[in-house]
């Protein structure tokens, strides 16, 4: 199990994780494939995660969810974490979960590591919060 | 994935342990449950499994049940213990995700147990209480108060020998008829209503005595019940003719006004998960942070018509059970008032909310420290003082309550509730939680009536006679200022005196 804030985008299925889904977007259309964007959030970071087919309306806001292999990648010039073809998303359970909305994992921007180029880097922070999904204050 | 036979479950749930336990244990045993039944006597990992594997045979085969329930009749050595427990764990973990078989097995299994008393089946009996949801007047809700009642009614003589059991089934169906008798046009509830009062007035009537021990919550449901005919003759003996209980003991009402109910009745009414729910959000979630949790807790909880009358419930839940540590009133966890700050704004019908303000006050009224918790009277009292400079409504409206309470209550124990409300106030300033009521006496937003009546509540109080207050007495707005050298902050914490607005809205 990883935590959020140490997730690194890279072209493989190896994120295990869990957290709490916050908030999710409207349910729209990816070519065949039903997908909906979704905030989720652990103790240690938020990020966006895209949800896929059935997923999209079987997760609910305070939903726990275990993410087994997933993997975090651009999908469409959007930084986010799914489970993929390889990965499993899967409820574990609701509401008692603790969380933070900042920093958002899907705000940073990221360079290639000069030292070594298959390998990313944090370079800025785009946004301290998402900016898809408004903080509830 | 496969599908389960026993909970609702989706493919993109995580696998159920409790399901997969009896499920696997019924497949490997699944040929020896058939007659004839082997002579040997199990070992003991032999003999759980074989539980686990005739609980799930029972649950979900109803036309086995009964050849299963011979054989656990046959094989059990532990009064029925380990098999209880099974179930006890699936009615606390898993009732809500139960299907509709394994449920109507549950409640026949459950049946069967009281008849043979066995082990633990108080514990099973009250779990399945606890699943009833109060404002929830859905057919499968209404179906488990009426399976339930009729174990109660049908199994007297056990009941005899178990007062908790009474007590807390007389407390449940109390709270559940006072919705029940209010819904009209559902022929259908018609006989599950007459089960429950006849339930009800049996136990007042014979077991009066047993039923002191609840305290006075017992009143707090039985007022509003004074509309239906036979609870209406059961005050009319509460206020004229209280020998007619056959307790000798019991002379006058207010012996029930001055028991404070025991902590674990307050649980009895809300579910386990909205148990586990609340008790998340007081003990980790932090000031600033509860927006969503609140949002989600009323989606799941108050979204259905006539839900928001739970709200009484866990609003005496809040007060009278749980009770946090020092180091949680100290850290930046939500408060306890905060949150029923917003459980007051849920609230959308008068009815519910005046419950809601009864509920929040109640132990004000006959509040003796000799055997009251501060911290029943804790919340109330930091609500109407943080809510001073954003929400004076609702400070305005608790303070009103209050003195309504005082005035209307009870006229013939006006007295008693008065010395109950001062004592209140006093105990709270002489504790620290808060400095003193002077926020209070000199709000120039709250109405000069309301400060006349708290400054003479207060020179009532032992407040006024303490060092250094003579002189609000006088002036009847100012309350001691040195009260703060009284401070006994080993019990009830300074902290969180700001006012931290998330939590009201």
């Amino acid at each position: 199990m990883i935590s959020l804030k140490d997730i690194v985008p890279a072209a493989t299925n190896t994120i295990s994780t869990q957290f709490i889904l916050l908030d999710k977007g409207n349910i729209g259309q990816d070519g065949k494939e039903t997908t909906c964007l979704a905030l989720v959030a652990d103790e240690s970071a938020s990020v966006h995660f895209q949800l896929w087919g059935d997923e999209c309306h079987f997760f609910e806001p305070g939903d726990i969810i275990r993410l087994t292999n997933g993997i975090f990648s651009y999908h469409r010039s959007n930084l986010v974490l799914r489970a993929g073809k390889k990965g499993r998303a899967e409820k574990v359970g609701e509401f008692n979960m603790l969380f933070v909305e900042t920093p958002n994992m899907s705000e940073i921007k990221w360079a290639n590591d000069p030292t070594n180029p298959r390998k990313f880097v944090k370079e800025a922070v785009l946004s301290s919060h998402s900016r898809i999904f408004p903080t509830l204050l | 994935m496969s599908t389960s036979k026993l909970l609702r479950i989706c493919s993109l749930d995580a696998e159920n342990p409790i399901d997969s336990s009896l499920r696997e244990a019924f497949s490997s045993l699944h040929d020896r449950l058939k007659p004839p039944f082997p002579l040997t006597i199990p070992s003991p990992s032999e003999y759980s499994q074989l539980n686990l594997a005739l609980a799930y045979g029972i649950l979900t085969e109803p036309h086995l049940a009964k050849t299963h329930l011979t054989h656990l009749h046959a094989i059990v050595i532990d009064g029925y213990n380990n098999f209880t427990t099974i179930l006890i764990n699936l009615s606390n973990e898993s009732y809500p995700k139960l299907l509709q078989i394994p449920k109507s097995q549950l409640l026949w299994m459950s049946s069967k147990l009281v008849q043979v008393a066995a082990v633990k089946v108080e514990t099973l009996i009250i779990s399945l209480l606890r699943q009833i949801k109060v404002g929830d007047f859905s057919e499968p809700n209404l179906w488990l108060c009426s399976e339930l009642i009729t174990i109660l009614a049908n199994n007297w003589d056990w009941l005899l020998e178990e007062p908790l059991i009474m007590k807390s089934s007389l407390f449940v169906f109390l709270r559940l008829l006072a919705d029940h008798y209010r819904l009209v046009g559902r022929p259908e509830l018609d006989k599950l209503k007459r089960m429950e009062i006849e339930f009800c007035i049996r136990v007042l009537r014979e077991h009066f005595d047993i039923c002191l021990h609840i305290g006075r919550d017992l009143i707090r449901l039985l007022q509003d019940l004074v509309f239906v005919p036979e609870f209406k003759d059961v005050w009319m003996d509460f206020l004229s003719d209280p020998g007619k209980f056959g307790v000798p003991v019991f002379m006058d009402i207010s012996q029930l006004y001055r028991t404070r109910t025991p902590s674990h009745y307050f649980s009895l009414t809300i579910t386990p998960e909205m148990e586990t729910q609340l008790r998340f959000l007081l003990n980790h979630v932090k000031w600033g942070s509860q927006k969503r949790y609140q949002a989600w807790f009323a989606k799941k909880h108050f979204c259905t018509p006539g839900s928001e009358t739970v709200i009484v419930d866990i609003v005496r839940f809040i007060c009278c059970a749980h009770h946090p540590p020092n180091e949680i009133i100290q850290s930046n966890v939500i408060s306890r008032w905060a949150i029923i700050g917003w459980l007051l704004k849920c609230c959308k019908k008068n009815y519910f909310l005046a419950n809601v303000k009864l509920a929040l006050l109640f132990d004000w009224l006959f509040f003796d420290d000799k055997v009251d918790n501060i911290m029943n009277i804790e919340p109330a009292m930091l609500l109407m003082v943080n809510s001073i400079n954003q929400y004076i409504d609702i400070t305005h409206t608790l303070l009103e309550f209050l003195f309504l309470l005082v005035d209307n209550y009870d006229l013939q124990r006006r007295e008693l509730i008065f010395k109950g409300v001062s004592n209140s106030f006093s105990l709270l300033v002489r504790k620290g939680v808060v400095h003193s009521l002077e926020s209070l006496t000199s709000c120039n937003q709250l109405s000069p009536v309301f400060r006349e009546k708290l400054a003479s509540m207060i020179s009532s109080s032992d407040l006024a006679t303490m060092k250094g207050s003579s002189e609000m007495c006088q002036r009847q707005v100012k309350i001691a200022p040195t009260t703060k050298c009284n401070v006994d902050s080993g019990k009830v914490s300074l902290a969180n005196f700001e006012l931290n607005d998330a939590g009201l809205q």
